[in-house]
Order: structure tokens, then sequence, then C-alpha cells
């Protein structure tokens, strides 16, 4: 049953109030694309019953929302770490993927008549050269089937590091929109002046490290992360970086560490050390 | 021009400056509808902790989304509390029915009034649509709060009083249309 202008007049008000079933909600708003003054009058009973909010008590928010939403479009505001690595994977991905699987396979033609019935003295040269060939069609297809194969595994293999990238960015986005969580960005020294990295951690203490732009670590060395307080670093773990100087981390913030702490990343042997014993490369410290 | 004209302009700045990224803007507007928008959320949720989850998450879709806004459908306190409204009723349908029980107790529960607001503008505001909604006869009250507060459909709330849904939907629409008229000229100042 189609509905008519007036039907929908009759929608108006329990739309503004969301108290349409999914249908009806449906059916209306695909009615208000195309119809300017049914529009414009919904756009007033949605103005009165947003008035109806004044009935709620007004209460006071912890001052803590206020704070996760600034960091969290100051975080948006610039290039995002997470988005930065997400669109170079997506990049890594495009150029193997162009590679047309299956669009060399040679046609397997049938001869046209059967050569058993054809008796000539070249018989058994025809036979031979058909031999050949129908060998090296074999081999050609034998070639390209194994090539598909390590292009799906290569497939495979970019897949899975991006769903792992998708995970990480779920991680960070349910740790940094926890209440009472907080973010800290670490911001690179002389030493490498490009590298960026930014912490976020729950009142648990469960932290996420997310670093880019450092220098690649030379063979037997690896970062690791600090938690100074005071004049005392206590050891985080170590982690590596890919090619693009891109790393993360999963850490546990000691509890001392909770209030106050100075965040620093040093390069050190693979392992991870007590104390730090290289240069710093990444400081929350000003 | 009336302060809460001013105060609509102003509103309407900051969302072109949230537009084009001021953070300072959201800030502003964050600390302007805070206490109306958190209030109704807890009325909506029954529960601050879920509240406060929605609200950074209302705020977050204003930063991306204030470029949507356009000033010539309305206001926007009424983009906001619609915002703020439909994500709530999300939740509580994404929640159902128990949490809906836990709602229902926690409004018998008087909310924690902020001091902040008694000293503005929206308290006489708030008087006004508080004296409109008391001249309401009670099922008509009744059936808005339920379509409003608790997100139930016209044929939920009809389950609910036990009532035919035709009378639910003649209640919504003559509730809907008093309010209307008894707020009348002052609906173009208020919101």
């Amino acid at each position: 049953m189609s509905m008519t202008h007036e039907n929908y007049k009759e929608l108006m008000i329990a739309s503004a109030l969301s108290a349409l079933d999914a249908a009806d909600a449906r059916d209306f708003q695909a009615h208000l694309e195309t119809c300017a003054e049914c529009r414009a009058e919904a756009n007033q009973w949605d103005a009165t019953a947003a008035l109806l909010a004044f009935e709620a008590t007004p209460i006071e928010p912890s001052p803590l929302v206020r704070e996760r939403i600034l960091a969290a479009i100051h975080a948006d505001n610039r290039p995002s770490l997470s988005s930065q690595a997400s669109q170079s994977v997506q990049h890594d991905q495009r150029e193997p993927s162009q590679g047309r699987i299956g669009s060399k396979v040679i046609p397997f033609e049938r001869p046209e008549k059967n050569v058993r019935s054809a008796v000539s003295p070249y018989y058994a040269i025809a036979a031979s050269v058909a031999l050949v060939a129908l060998a090296i069609s074999l081999f050609v297809i034998w070639q390209q089937n194994r090539s598909a194969k390590n292009e799906v595994a290569k497939l495979s293999s970019e897949l899975s590091e991006t769903q792992q990238q998708l995970a990480h960015e779920r991680e960070v986005l349910a740790l940094i929109t926890t209440p009472g969580s907080r973010m800290t960005e670490l911001a690179g020294t002389n030493v490498a002046p490009g590298a960026h990295a930014m912490i976020a951690y729950d009142k648990n203490g469960h932290a996420m490290l997310m670093a880019k732009g450092l220098p690649a670590a030379p063979a037997g060395k690896a970062y690791q992360l600090w938690y100074i307080m005071g004049s005392k670093p206590m050891p985080g773990r170590v982690f590596a970086t890919d090619t693009n100087g891109n790393g993360s981390l999963q850490d546990q913030v000691p509890a001392e560490a909770m209030n106050g702490a100075v965040f620093a990343i040093t390069l050190e042997p693979a392992g991870g050390v007590q104390s730090p014993t290289g240069a710093i490369y990444l400081s929350s410290g000003a | 021009m009336s302060g809460v004209q001013t105060e609509q302009i102003l509103d309407v700045e900051l969302l072109h400056a949230i537009a084009s990224g001021d953070e300072a803007a959201l800030a502003r507007l964050y600390d302007q509808y805070r206490v109306i928008l958190f209030g109704l959320l807890v009325r909506i949720l029954g529960s601050r902790e879920e509240a406060e989850d929605i609200l950074q998450e209302v705020f977050l879709q204003v930063w991306r989304r204030a470029a949507d806004f356009d000033e010539k459908r309305g206001k926007p306190f009424t983009w906001l509390v619609t915002l703020t409204r439909s994500r709530a009723i999300d939740r509580l349908r994404q929640l159902g029915a128990r949490q809906r029980l836990a709602t229902s107790a926690a409004q018998d529960q008087p909310g924690e009034a902020s001091d902040a607001l008694k000293d503005t503008v929206r308290s006489e505001q708030r008087e006004i649509v508080q004296r409109a909604l008391a001249e309401l006869p009670e099922d008509q009250r009744r059936t808005l709060q339920l379509a409003y507060f608790e997100g139930l459909t016209q044929a939920e709330i009809a389950a609910k009083l036990d009532s035919p849904l035709g009378t639910v939907k003649t209640r919504m629409r003559a509730g809907m249309t008093k309010l209307r008229t008894t707020l009348g000229t002052q609906l173009e100042a208020i919101g």
C-alpha cells in the first residue's frame, strides 16, 4: 500500500519522537528526501521535540569526559599515527595485487580432426610436435599455477597483516575511549627530530604506544620505552620498527609511574636493559 | 535582540568554526551544552557511565559532522539534542529490555542538579517548557515521556499501557500539538 502525502504528515510527530517502527521510519525518511514541504514541517516538529530535553534534570558530567573529547579531537586534527599506518598498509597492498592472476592462461585448443584417422608419413613427426607442444603448455600452466599460488600466499599474508593492523587500531580506539584513559605525546629529540609517538593508557596502566618516523635500528638493537619518575627510570618493553620507521608496543605502566611520569624511548641492545644506556630518541618531557 | 538569540548566532558561528577544525570552538560548545545533554542522557540511559560514553561519542560526531549542520533546517540546539537523543535511543535499543527496567528505576531518583545551570538564561527556558508540559493531560504527557525518554515506539507504548494503538497515536499528536501551541512564539527564542 502506498502512502499519500497526508499519511506522511501523520508520521511526522511520531518521527520527531523516534516513535515510528523501523519500516515506517524508513518510508518517512525516503519521502523527506523528495518533499521540501514535509521536510520544513518535520524540522518544526523536531524543534518542538528537542525542547522536551528541558524536562530532564541537568547534570554535570565528569571533567574527564571533556578531557577525553579534547584529546580525541586533537589526535583527529593532526594526521594520526594509526591512519597513516593504515594508509601505508593499503598502499603497499595495492601494488602486488595488480598482477592479474590467470590473465596469461593459454587456451588449450582441440585439434580439428582426429589425428589417428590421418594416414601420413608425417604422422609420427606431427605426433611428436603435438606432444612437445603439450608438454610446453603443461609446463607453462604449472608455472602459472605456482606463481598464482605464490600470489595468493602473498595476498593472504598481507590480508592477515591488515587484519592485525585493524585489530590493533580497534584496541587503541577501545583504550582511548575507556573512561579515565589518558594520552601523552612524545616528541623526537635532536637525535630523531622527525620522530613522533603517542602513548595511551587506562586507569589500570594498560598502555599502548604508537611511534613513527624512527630511524631503522641497527642489527642487534631495538627501541625501549622508559617511565621516568623524578630521576628514576623504570624499564618498559622493547619494540622493533618497520621499514617506514613505524612501531607499536603494548605495555603495563608501573603503578609508581601512573601519575606524572615522563615517557622516553632510547635505543638499546635488542633484549632490553634495566637502566638506559643509549641516546634518547623520543620524550614526553619538554 | 534577546540574549537567547545572540546565543543562537554564537552557536552557529561555533559550529562553522568547528567544521573548519577549530578545537577551542568545540570546547566552548561542549561547555555550553554539556549539562543539559548529560542530564538528558542520564535520564534516557539511567547510568552515568553509559551517559558519559555517549556524550563523548556525540561530541566526536559533532566534531566530524559539523559541516553537515544547516542553519536553514534548524537551530544548533535542535541539532545537538536530536543527535544526542538518537545516539542514546540507539544504545538503549541495543541494551534491550533489561536496561530499561534499570532506567525506569533510576528515573525515580532525583538527579544531581548542576549549579552551573541555575544561573544561566537556560533555567528560564526550562521553566517555560516544564510549565507547558505540566499543563498537558497526564495520559498525553506520559505518552510523550515514554517515547522521548524510554525510546518506545507507538506500538510498544500501546502494549505497555494496554491501550489501542490508535489511542496512543491520538494522544501523541494531541500532546505535541498542544506543546507547540503553548510554546508558540517562544519557540523562536528557545533553543
